[in-house]
């Protein structure tokens, strides 16, 4: 990212539900946990999380999703990998 | 469909790491944020009700308040004690402490080397009159403060000279007051080398240099209206006649050339925006205010740092020939041997925050292993933050809440900055957005109230005004609460923030963009 990107990068009025598509692989943290599965929640739209060890709450994973629908803001993505923690 | 945000595993909010010990508290989970309420109330008390601003004093207040912990601790103390070792050895808090030391060596070099000389020059040679010197004003102290990253140094040596400056010249005094500490909030927020970007920066795992880069939006959108309402205000807000000369206030003595130092801060903020550590970055500044010092007769080298030996030692007499040797006669009452200088001072200033911050981050840990910590973050996701656009706004709302009771703003950020981690993680929020949130608010509430450190700061500068020049009345000094509805730049900062978090604007998601790797914070 250049120096001029930087400074301008989040210059937008940036949704409560942002979308994402089937194969996107992300780096995100995991936030809780809906019917026995993990959830992995980015503003308000969420994605459920298959495969992800029992300790995954609150740490850093690679995800990649596999289906989000763009009306009711929810998906699935595959655990990929732990990639880190929480701050605190 | 629904999910529960505060279902956690057996991990807890120490991220699963269940080889660490638990505490259990008579009082339940919440007596383990005993300590840090304690030294909450000692803040307030202390700084707000007594207005002591004295971080050593606090360090006390944490020390005694982490004593007083332990006897609320069933069982054995000892889990207890080991968490105060735990929380003290966090990367966090030496990631803080590393940048301190550097950012103090550096403002303290270009402070000895005329920075503030070359704004009084600037300021002269503009030729600006009164309805206008509250706008200047709030631009040079911005200036300086940016450079400095201090924000009481920064308040101190403008209301020192460019407020009874700006009062001969017909500024009213609560608008230049204010234009004084709105600009030390665009500096303490702004600056690569302010302890509250540090702190900012580090608590939410994100590079100082990007953070300052995100941050431009926010404080320009600010700054910009500022300055309009300063230039407004100013015409219609009248002074005070005086026979007071701005001119020898603001001495004859003064040059351009201390405004070299503009490339030293030009090489910070360059080297940290592009990427590279803050160590590294701050330390080539420090390199080049040193050689502009040495080079254009800013400073001398035993200014920056010097060895004062005893002339009794034939060795201290032989490498006094050295620009960094001194021998001085110890032998009066009071002389002894020392070492100094603006490398020296300007470390030596951060040591009571240094402790300050080991200790409040140990509180933390006790309060993590206690369980008071994940009750309150259970309350607010499930009560108050159930929404990003609330979470944010609790994010705000609370840094605000907390910098207006803890007067010492850097100590506020350091107590609310595992709150703003962990809420803003639970929305994959990113550590940019974070960083900014956190520390927005508190540069901005540490100098609006009149119990606050930096209001109280310049107060106490403005006081002292009367015994320096006879013109200068007790009624000329501006009372706290007078300022309070002038820190425009204070006040627009944090609607910019309320505005942002209503909103979305600057929002940006962990998916849309990663911080630097977390080593070049």
């Amino acid at each position: 990212m250049s120096i001029l990107e930087k400074y301008l990068a989040g210059l937008t009025f940036r949704s409560n539900t942002p979308r994402f598509d089937a194969g996107d692989e992300l780096e995100l943290f995991v936030t809780g946990r809906a019917d026995g599965a993990h959830v992995v929640r980015v503003g308000d739209s969420t994605l459920r999380l298959d495969g992800a060890p029992a300790d995954a709450l609150d740490t850093k994973v690679r995800l990649r999703v596999t289906g989000f629908d763009t009306d009711d803001h929810v998906g699935e993505a595959d655990y990929l990998e732990t990639v880190g923690e929480s701050a605190f | 469909m629904s999910t529960d945000q505060t279902d956690g595993f057996d991990g807890g909010v120490s991220a699963g790491d269940d080889s660490e010990p638990e505490i259990d508290f008579y009082g339940g989970k919440l007596a383990s944020a005993f300590p840090l309420v304690f030294f909450v109330v000692w803040a307030i008390v202390q700084s707000g009700v007594l207005r002591v601003s004295d971080t050593t004093g606090l360090v006390a207040g944490m020390l005694v308040a982490l004593i007083f912990g332990m006897f609320l601790v069933k069982g054995s103390w000892a889990g207890y004690a080991n968490t105060i070792f735990a929380g003290m050895t966090q990367r966090v808090a030496a990631t803080a402490i590393v940048a301190w030391l550097w950012a103090g060596m550096f403002a303290e070099t270009i402070q000895t080397g005329q920075f503030v000389s070359g704004l009084v020059w600037a300021a002269e040679a503009a030729g600006i009159g009164g309805a206008v010197f509250p706008a200047a004003t709030f631009i040079l102290a911005g200036l300086l403060a940016t450079g400095i990253g201090s924000g009481y140094g920064t308040t101190v040596a403008f209301t020192a000279l460019f407020f009874p400056a700006g009062v001969a010249l017909g500024a009213n005094p609560a608008l230049l007051f204010g234009a004084i500490l709105s600009g030390v909030v665009f500096g303490d927020n702004l600056a690569p080398v302010s302890d509250t970007t540090i702190v900012s920066a580090v608590t939410q795992d994100a590079d100082i240099g990007g953070v300052v880069a995100s941050r431009f939006k926010y404080a320009g959108v600010a700054a910009v209206l500022s300055f309009a309402a300063y230039l407004g205000a100013g015409a219609v807000m009248d002074g005070i006649s005086v026979a007071g000369d701005a001119s020898a206030i603001l001495g004859s003595n003064v040059g351009p050339t201390g405004l070299l130092h503009l490339l030293s801060m030009a090489t910070v903020i360059g080297t940290a925006i592009a990427g590279r550590h803050i160590v590294e970055a701050i330390s080539w500044g420090i390199v080049v205010a040193f050689v502009l010092n040495v080079v254009f007769g800013l400073a001398d080298v035993s200014e920056m740092l010097v060895f004062r030996a005893s002339d009794s030692l034939w060795i201290a007499r032989e490498l006094s020939v050295l620009p960094f040797v001194e021998a001085i006669n110890t032998s009066p009452e009071g002389v002894t041997s020392s070492v100094g200088g603006s490398l020296y001072a300007g470390a030596q200033g951060f040591f009571p925050l240094i402790v300050l911050v080991l200790l409040i981050v140990a509180g933390a840990q006790i309060m993590i292993r206690g369980g008071g910590f994940r009750a309150i973050q259970d309350f607010l996701l499930e009560s108050v933050a159930t929404t990003v656009r609330r979470a944010e706004l609790t994010m705000v709302l609370g840094t605000a809440f907390v910098n207006s009771m803890i007067t010492i703003n850097t100590a506020a950020e350091i107590a609310i900055a595992p709150y703003i981690a962990r809420l803003g993680e639970r929305f994959n929020i990113n550590s940019y957005r974070r960083a900014n949130i956190l520390d927005a608010n508190t540069s901005a509430l540490g100098y609006i109230f009149p119990w606050s450190g930096g209001v109280l700061v310049g107060y106490a500068a403005l006081a002292d005004l009367p015994t320096k020049y006879d013109w200068f009345t007790r009624g000329m000094v501006v009372d706290p609460t007078e300022v309070v509805p002038f820190v425009f730049h204070g006040w627009l900062l944090v609607g910019v923030f309320v505005f942002s978090a209503l909103t979305g604007f600057g929002l940006e998601y962990i998916s849309d963009r990663e911080s630097e790797e977390v080593a070049r914070a």
